[in-house]
Order: structure tokens, then C-alpha cells, then sequence
């Protein structure tokens, strides 16, 4: 297998601090990955380790088939990246640093630089001293440094952190036109659930260093937790029907009625039904998908430790 | 080391839009300034009593200045203790504001040699400080000529020019090492931290007699005209300097960079 990115049980250690371990996974070629995690989970540490700019203390990992060694300029040549806030040289301009980051990547043609400010939307700045940029535009200018040599691969972390929600739509449009168009490869890291479901094919979240589990859109879709929620005019005799029926319900503090079975869940027109026929009539009938930054600190365990504050 | 062209055009380009190689140049200005200063007070007395300015130490030093040839070798210890401060603003500058300005990532993992990246900021830290030391050189020149300073044949001042150029390249010798400095300690204070230790300890050094095993104050002796430089001397000017580049370069190439 051609993977792109390839980690076998890849670690990093500072001290008693294990910032990252055991991490194997791949990425496959003209896939989106986004690896997920709440900050300090280990996601920047494994992107510069996959960078070479850190030692792992353990495993290795390979990078366009070429096994990643810190200060190698191997295989940098086809992988564009943006790591952590888009810094940028405050004096130069937009164009001059876009200039710098072609020079870093020799073979690249002069009018790429042009060619990625209009393709970014940088053509009001192309003058302006990159120091005096809002964050979304320095997000854009750093995005346009990972992609001026037409990478096969791109390594961001974070990519739409503090772009506006026409900005967040505009790079996720680009992104995905780059892995449909180009067959280009993205291993994006991100803390936002929602935001990395629209654009990934497969999901990995990691905590506390480790890889919790990995996941496509569709198991995502599957493993929410969903539940059905009545409201009925009569809550006592509603809910005694339903027992009755050998349904598990339970009545929510809002006098609402949720039920978690399955067979509920699925067929809510045959409890609408059981409802109508008891005389006790549905006023509302939902079902409810659990929200993704829920799934998301469930799966964490952080869920519980958010209820109790 | 291929690509060094370009990597020579984005140092330049980062040094000169920063503006400041400007800034360094000029405040560099102030040293033979306030030499030209002391020697003018000096040959008028009367207002430099007025202004109440007099010591004995300003009239020393003015004093040591009587003719051309001294006024150069005055000029080249000028050069070798003040320029050191600002050619090492310019070198932490170069490396500390990589850190700092937290741009180094975006040179780590590209298909470009460290050694070129690398060499290209000694290059330009090397110019700007050479830049430097050339201003000052010319400035004293014209304030000396000014004072209608006396004995300036052409042999003396080029003779004096000479020396001055050539402390200036010891200076720079020993600057290189600070690049380390800068890198280990991710900016600008470590470096000159790093300064004020080797200063204090070059003028402890000479007190004592020892001073021409200690590079940085081999430039402070052949400014001063000292004739006991030996050969080792300068081995260990070039001994440092090839040290601190190269120190630089592995610490580049191999330390875990988180910044």
C-alpha cells in the first residue's frame, strides 16, 4: 500500500510526559483524514513529528514512503504544511512572503505567487505588510505558503481556526477541491467535530496522547447516540401506555417523554400510532441525533465532567 | 549547498525591510560621534569649561588621540569593543527572530539544505556587520580629516585603515558563535547575556595576562597594537568561530524544534 502518511506505534516523551504514544495509523492516498483531539491532546506533537521537526522516543513514521528523519530535506519536496498559528515575516508583504516560501521550494514558478493570491482571495493585501493582517487573512496567507508548490500532500493543523463562517466555508471548498481535483492527500487536525465532519473521509480522535478510535463519516453517522422525545397533553396516562407497551420511557424534567429503544427510534410512526389509539395523542415527535461535540466528549469522557459544572 | 542564491535574496530581503541594518548603522554612528566630540571639547577648552563637561578620563582619552596614527588605532578599539555589541544585535536578530516571530517552522521542513539556509544568514550577518564597521571606518575618516588631525600621510591611514579592517574580521570571527546563543535560547537575551559574560571576562583576562588564549579578546589586543599575538591567537579566533557555525548548524538540523 502507497499510504501517504504511515505512523507505526509512534511516541513522544518529555520527561514523565507522555505527549504522545502507541500511534499507528495510515493515511490513505486522495483522503482526507482529520485527526481530532482538545487542545494538548497530542495533535501539533504528532504533525511535527510527521514534519521531522521533533524525535519521536518511539516508532517511526513515513511520509510519502520516505521514513521521516529530523533536518532531513526529505521528502519536504512534494508536502505542503501549516503548523500551529500562521506566523509570517510582519515586514515583508504579502507578495514577499509568498515569494520567500516559493524560494524554499526550488523549482517552483515565479507565477505561482500571483497565482495563489488570487486563488486565496489575498489580492487587496497582496501589498499590505503581513503584520498589519486580521487572523483570518494570515490563515489565508499561510495556507497559500502550504500550497504554492502544488504539494501531494498537506499537513495543517487547525486550518480554519479564526476564519469567519464564510472563510471556514471558502478553505473547506478548497480543500476538497484539492483531494477531488487533484487526488491530493490532506491530514488536517482540527478540535471541532462539526467543522472536520463535512470535509473528512475518516475521522481519528485522540486524548491524552493516544488514538481512541478511528471512524468514517458513516460509522460517525451510526455511533451517535439518537433518542426519541414526546409531547403529550396527558403525561401520566402517555407514559403508562408505553410502559404497558413494554416500551422503556422516562419522563424528562420538562415533561417531556424520552425513549431510547431502538424499535422506537426507528419506527416513531408505530408509537405515534399506539399513542392516537390509547387517546392520548403525540402534540410533538422528535427524533434527536446526539450532538457531535457531544459524540465528541462522550467518547472523550469528558461529558460527565462538563454536566457537573 | 544549492540554492544559496535565493536563500541569500530572502535573508537580504527580511534584514533590509525590517530596516534594521538602518538602525544599527546609526546608532553605531554615536561611538566615533562622541570620540569626535571629546576631541573637539578637548581643543576647546574654554567651552568645554563653560559646559562643564570636563573630566580627566574624556581628556584621556582625547588626549590619546594627537595624530592620525593614533586616532586610528583609537578608532579600530572603538570598532572592536562597540562594533562587537552591534554586530551581535545584527546576528541575534538574524537567528532570535526566527523564534521569536515563531517563522522557523516554515524553514524546517522544506527540500532546501540547513547548511544553505543556515550559511546565507552568516553571509548577511557577516555584510551587516561588515557594513557596519565601514561606516564607522569612513565616518571617523571625515571627522578625523575635520579636525585637521596631524601626520596623515597616506601610508599612516591606510596603514591604520588596515588595522581596523582587519580587527573588524576577527570581531565578526567571534560573532558567530552568538547564532548558537540565539538558537539555544530562542531569541535575543541569551545572546546578549552572552556578551556582557565575554566582555567582563576578555577585560579580567587581560588584566592577567591571559587574555590572547581567549578569542574574544583577540581583537580587543591587535586593536590595541598588542604585539605579544601569537599565531595560536588567531587559530583560536578561527577555532571559535568554526565552532559556533557549526554548532549552530547541528543544533538546527538535530534538536527538537517545538517552536
Amino acid at each position: 500500500m502507497n499510504n501517504p502518511i504511515e505512523t507505526e506505534n509512534l511516541g513522544k516523551r518529555y520527561g514523565n510526559v507522555k505527549a504522545v504514544e502507541h500511534l499507528s495509523l495510515q493515511v490513505a492516498e486522495g483522503e482526507i483524514y482529520a485527526f481530532l483531539g482538545l487542545n494538548g491532546a497530542g495533535k501539533t506533537t504528532t504533525i511535527r513529528m510527521l514534519l521531522g521537526m521533533i524525535k519521536p522516543t518511539s516508532g517511526y513514521a513515513r511520509v510519502l514512503q520516505t521514513r521521516v528523519r529530523i533536518g532531513s530535506r526529505e521528502p519536504w519536496k512534494s508536502v505542503g504544511y501549516m503548523v500551529e498559528d500562521p506566523h509570517a515575516y510582519s515586514e515583508l508583504t504579502v507578495y514577499e512572503n509568498l515569494e520567500v516560501a516559493r524560494r524554499l521550494h526550488p523549482g517552483t514558478p515565479p507565477k505561482a505567487v500571483g497565482q495563489m493570491i488570487e486563488r486565496l482571495s489575498l489580492g487587496a493585501y497582496a501589498s499590505r505588510r503581513a503584520g498589519t493582517l486580521s487572523h483570518g487573512n494570515a490563515q489565508r496567507l499561510g495556507l497559500a505558503k502550504a500550497l504554492i508548490h502544488n504539494p501531494k500532500l498537506l499537513i495543517l493543523d487547525e486550518p480554519a481556526n479564526g476564519l469567519d463562517p464564510a472563510g471556514i466555508v471558502e478553505i473547506r471548498e478548497l480543500l476538497l477541491k484539492l483531494t477531488s481535483e487533484q487526488g491530493g492527500t490532506i491530514f488536517m487536525s482540527s478540535h471541532i467535530l462539526a467543522e472536520v465532519s463535512r470535509l473528512a473521509g475518516r475521522i481519528g480522535i485522540i486524548h491524552q496522547g493516544k488514538l481512541l478510535q478511528e471512524l468514517n463519516t458513516d460509522e460517525l453517522e451510526r455511533n451517535r447516540k439518537r433518542r426519541l422525545l414526546l409531547r403529550v397533553r396527558d403525561i401520566g396516562s402517555a407514559h403508562r401506555t408505553l410502559i404497558a407497551a413494554g416500551l422503556p420511557a422516562e419522563i424528562l424534567q420538562d415533561g417531556t417523554i424520552e425513549l431510547k429503544h431502538a424499535s422506537s427510534i426507528e419506527r416513531p410512526d408505530d408509537i405515534n400510532q399506539l399513542l392516537v389509539n390509547s387517546g392520548t395523542p403525540p402534540t410533538r415527535l422528535m427524533v434527536e441525533e446526539e450532538e457531535l461535540e457531544e459524540y465528541f466528549l462522550r467518547l472523550v469522557g469528558m461529558d460527565k465532567g462538563l454536566q457537573n459544572e | 549547498m544549492n540554492n544559496l542564491p535565493d536563500m541569500i535574496w530572502i535573508e537580504l530581503r527580511k534584514a533590509i525591510r525590517s530596516r534594521m541594518p538602518l538602525w544599527t548603522s546609526l546608532g553605531s554612528l554615536f561611538m566615533p560621534l562622541g570620540i569626535a566630540f571629546l576631541i573637539f571639547l578637548a581643543k576647546n577648552p574654554e567651552l568645554s569649561r563653560k559646559l562643564g563637561l570636563v573630566s580627566a578620563k574624556a581628556n584621556l582619552i582625547a588626549y590619546s588621540a594627537t595624530d592620525w596614527a593614533s586616532y586610528l588605532l583609537l578608532s579600530a578599539e572603538i570598532i572592536s569593543a562597540g562594533g562587537f555589541f552591534f554586530f551581535i544585535l545584527a546576528i541575534s536578530w538574524v537567528f532570535g527572530r526566527e523564534f521569536v516571530d515563531g517563522t522557523l517552522k516554515d524553514m524546517l521542513a522544506v527540500p532546501v539544505q540547513r547548511s544553505s539556509i543556515l550559511m546565507a544568514k552568516f553571509i548577511v550577518v557577516a555584510v551587516w556587520s561588515a557594513a557596519m564597521a565601514a561606516i564607522m571606518l569612513i565616518f571617523s575618516l571625515v571627522v578625523g580629516a575635520m579636525i585637521k588631525l596631524p601626520g596623515g600621510s597616506l601610508s599612516v591611514i591606510l596603514n591604520g585603515f588596515t588595522d581596523a579592517a582587519i580587527t573588524v574580521c576577527l570581531v565578526i570571527a567571534v560573532v558567530m558563535p552568538f547564532a548558537l546563543f540565539a538558537s539555544l535560547g530562542r531569541g535575543y537575551l541569551l545572546p546578549m547575556a552572552m556578551a556582557v559574560l565575554t566582555l567582563v571576562t576578555a577585560n579580567l583576562l587581560m588584566a592577567v595576562g591571559w587574555a590572547e588564549y581567549f578569542p574574544w579578546a583577540v581583537s580587543m589586543l591587535y586593536a590595541q597594537g598588542e604585539s605579544s599575538l601569537r599565531p595560536i591567537s588567531y587559530w583560536i579566533v578561527l577555532i571559535t568561530s568554526l565552532a559556533g557555525m557549526i554548532g549552530t548548524y547541528l543544533w538546527w538540523k538535530y534538536a527538537d524544534q517545538n517552536r
